[in-house]
């Protein structure tokens, strides 16, 4: 099982990279290609912002890569896993409980359970035992700022709060690659802020490979790597340092 | 708690259906046994609560009223022989027809409501608006002795006495309306005089309305045993608890002329025959088959929905690499609850019945065998309903979260 320390000193090295990746969907008659041959690679320790249009390919991309929609061609190595695809859907979903963490636009978090239980549920399928999982349940909702409110349920929580509780339901995994699907376009500026600084937290203090599709230009400031992409091609790939004291506001 | 018992209590209004349900299905099933029981055991009610611990029946009985009925008379003294034994007395009992006795001009008037004003003629058990009646009863025999064999566990002294005096009679309450009598009043059985002469409760009779009498009253009436037959044999023990024993040597001692039967052997005897019943038997599957049906229809589109409404949450598990095969056990544990809870509901809603039931002289009776199997049955509903639901989570696609 990941152990509870953080992996670092890794920073830099490649954590997924897709080759020639194409994905066409069908619609009606009509054949769509999604993914019109996507090289793609991102690193330990960097925030990688995926920009586009909507329509562009940006989500496809980053399900493909992650273990979640089998592209129709090409080759996504992750980790330590030289083709994923190549991987049985039970070993995939293996890979993805062990080493994966998602965030969505929204936030899916069971109506029914409290922001600890949403936290221990998921490191109860990893296999941490219950004091085991209370502890890094708790510890990833302080990371969050939740600590106070984590015997909450959803319906008593505010968005910002509830994508929190989802970053911390990834986090108590200790995800070494972390996809985020417009994670703050659901919330206002203050929210996104708190949420687009915790993923940049994951990325510098975690170590973690960050995948982050969006296309609000302003969460740019943050990301180690641009990387823009429109009509399922990558258009460009641009480095940069990031700005921990950026600002996000409407 | 887990996901699937945390999630059935915080949205219990979504399963609420399937609990319903599966609580009516419990309630078509139960209240039907309950019922049936119940008949069987207002047959029986004086056996049931009669002091014997030992009865006998003619061999070849399959149950009290089943069957030959009756022994030699010359078996009395023989039983008697036994060491244990006590007291040892026959059943006996007649039949015939009841009229209620109305003066002429009330029930000329009864008779045409219509010259009436109100709603006053029609009030049942009400006397001066009583309508004449004739029923054909069944005769139940005790010996108005306090303690002796023939008499139920639960009959006061008071009531004893009663029936002491000649012509007198008990009739249950549930019977009053039946054979518009009161308390109190005179009544013609096969022509002779008898008198109201005591109400008991807690004895129904769903067919025929039952006349207790002594002994005595019987003779005087003429339809006594007298023969050289007479009807089972109530023998009372001086310890109970040796009853099986005593049933036991007593049998080994027939000689194939009588059989003795404990009084548990024989209620739970009674009880059994019932369901052989065909018609019975018959009502039974069909309310069986019915309550699957409904119970599964209902409950497998209501977890369907309920699931539906949380598939989002479900397939952000897939995303972060819960299998499918954890989900469905998710699932099943939930349909599981919902059984549970189910099966309380089912048996809150048959006590309920059951007091209804109760409260307006319809006996029920229920046995722990036919809750058990009720309980088993919700289950199977339940989770079968669960099994059917897996196909929802199909749509979990962690993909589509992906927008």
């Amino acid at each position: 099982m990941t152990p509870k320390s953080t992996i670092s000193g890794r920073h830099g090295e490649v954590a997924v990279a897709a080759e020639g990746l194409i994905k066409r969907f069908k619609t009606g008659r009509t054949t769509i290609e999604v993914l019109k041959g996507v090289d793609f690679d991102a690193r330990h320790g960097d925030l990688t912002m995926v920009m586009g249009p909507s329509g562009s390919g940006k989500s496809t991309l980053i399900a493909a890569l992650s273990g979640l929609l089998r592209p129709d061609e090409g080759k996504v190595a992750a980790l330590d896993q030289p083709n994923l695809w190549k991987l049985s859907d039970g070993k995939i979903d293996r890979f993805r409980l062990e080493h994966c963490g998602f965030i969505f636009q929204g936030f899916n978090l069971f109506p029914a359970l409290t922001a600890l239980q949403q936290v221990t549920t998921v490191l109860g399928y990893q296999g941490a035992e219950k004091g085991e999982a209370r502890q890094r349940a708790k510890a990833a909702l302080e990371e969050v700022g939740l600590g106070p409110r984590m015997n909450q349920r959803p319906s008593e929580l505010s968005g910002g709060e509830k994508q929190r509780v989802a970053i911390a339901r990834c986090l108590a995994k200790n995800p070494q690659l972390l996809f985020a699907d417009e994670p703050t376009s659901a919330l206002d500026g203050e929210n996104g802020q708190v949420v687009v600084r915790l993923l940049r937290r994951a990325a510098t203090e975690h170590g973690a490979a960050v995948v982050c599709v969006t296309h609000d230009p302003r969460l740019e400031a943050w990301a180690d790597r641009i990387i823009r992409i429109e009509d399922g091609r990558i258009l460009e790939d641009q480095r940069r340092t990031p700005d921990p004291n950026a600002t996000l506001s409407h | 708690m887990s996901l699937a018992l945390s999630t059935l209590i915080y949205e219990w209004r979504r399963y609420m259906a399937a609990v319903v349900a599966l609580a009516f299905s419990g309630l078509l099933i139960l209240a039907q046994v309950g019922m049936f029981m119940g008949i069987g055991r207002a047959f029986t009610a004086q056996i049931d609560r009669a002091r014997a611990d030992v009865m006998i029946l003619a061999p070849g009985a399959t149950g009290l009223g089943n069957g030959p009925s009756g022994v030699p008379r010359r078996i009395l003294p023989t039983i008697y022989r036994h060491p244990d034994v006590v007291q040892v007395a026959p059943l006996d009992g007649s039949g015939g027809r009841f009229q209620n006795i109305v003066p002429a001009d009330e029930a000329a008037e009864a008779q045409n409501p219509n010259q009436r004003t109100g709603a006053e003629g029609q009030g049942g058990g009400q006397q001066g608006g009583e309508r004449r009646r004739m029923e054909f009863v069944n005769v139940t025999v005790v010996d108005p002795i306090p303690g002796y064999v023939t008499v139920p566990t639960d009959y006061s002294d008071e009531l004893l006495e009663a029936l002491r005096r000649p012509y007198a009679v008990a009739v249950d309450e549930t019977a009053l309306r039946r054979l518009g009598v009161q308390l109190g009043d005179k009544a013609l059985y096969n022509g002779k005089t008898i008198e109201i002469a005591a109400v008991t409760r807690g004895y129904p009779n769903m067919m025929q309305a039952t006349l207790i009498m002594s002994r005595d009253t019987l003779r005087m009436l003429g339809e006594a045993d007298t023969g050289p037959r007479v009807g089972p044999l109530m023998v009372k023990l001086r310890d109970a608890s040796r009853a099986d024993a005593v049933a036991a040597q007593l049998n080994a001692q027939a000689g194939g002329q009588y059989r003795a039967w404990t009084r548990t052997e024989l209620a739970r005897a009674n009880a059994n025959l019932m369901f052989q019943e065909q018609i019975i038997g018959v009502m039974l599957g069909f309310s069986v088959f019915l309550g699957l049906l409904i119970g599964i229809a209902i409950t497998w589109q209501t977890l369907r929905g309920a699931i539906m409404a949380n598939i989002k949450e479900f397939a952000s598990l897939r995303a972060l690499g819960v299998s499918m095969p954890s989900l469905r056990r998710v699932i099943m544990e939930l349909s599981f609850w919902v059984g549970v809870a189910g099966i309380l509901a089912a048996g809150a809603l048959t006590w309920g019945v059951g007091l209804l039931a109760g409260a307006n002289g319809v006996p029920m009776a229920f046995s722990a065998f036919w809750i058990g199997m009720v309980s088993v049955l919700l289950l199977i509903i339940a989770i079968a309903s669960g099994f059917l639901s897996l196909g929802v989570l199909k749509n979990s696609q962690p993909a589509d979260l992906l927008r």
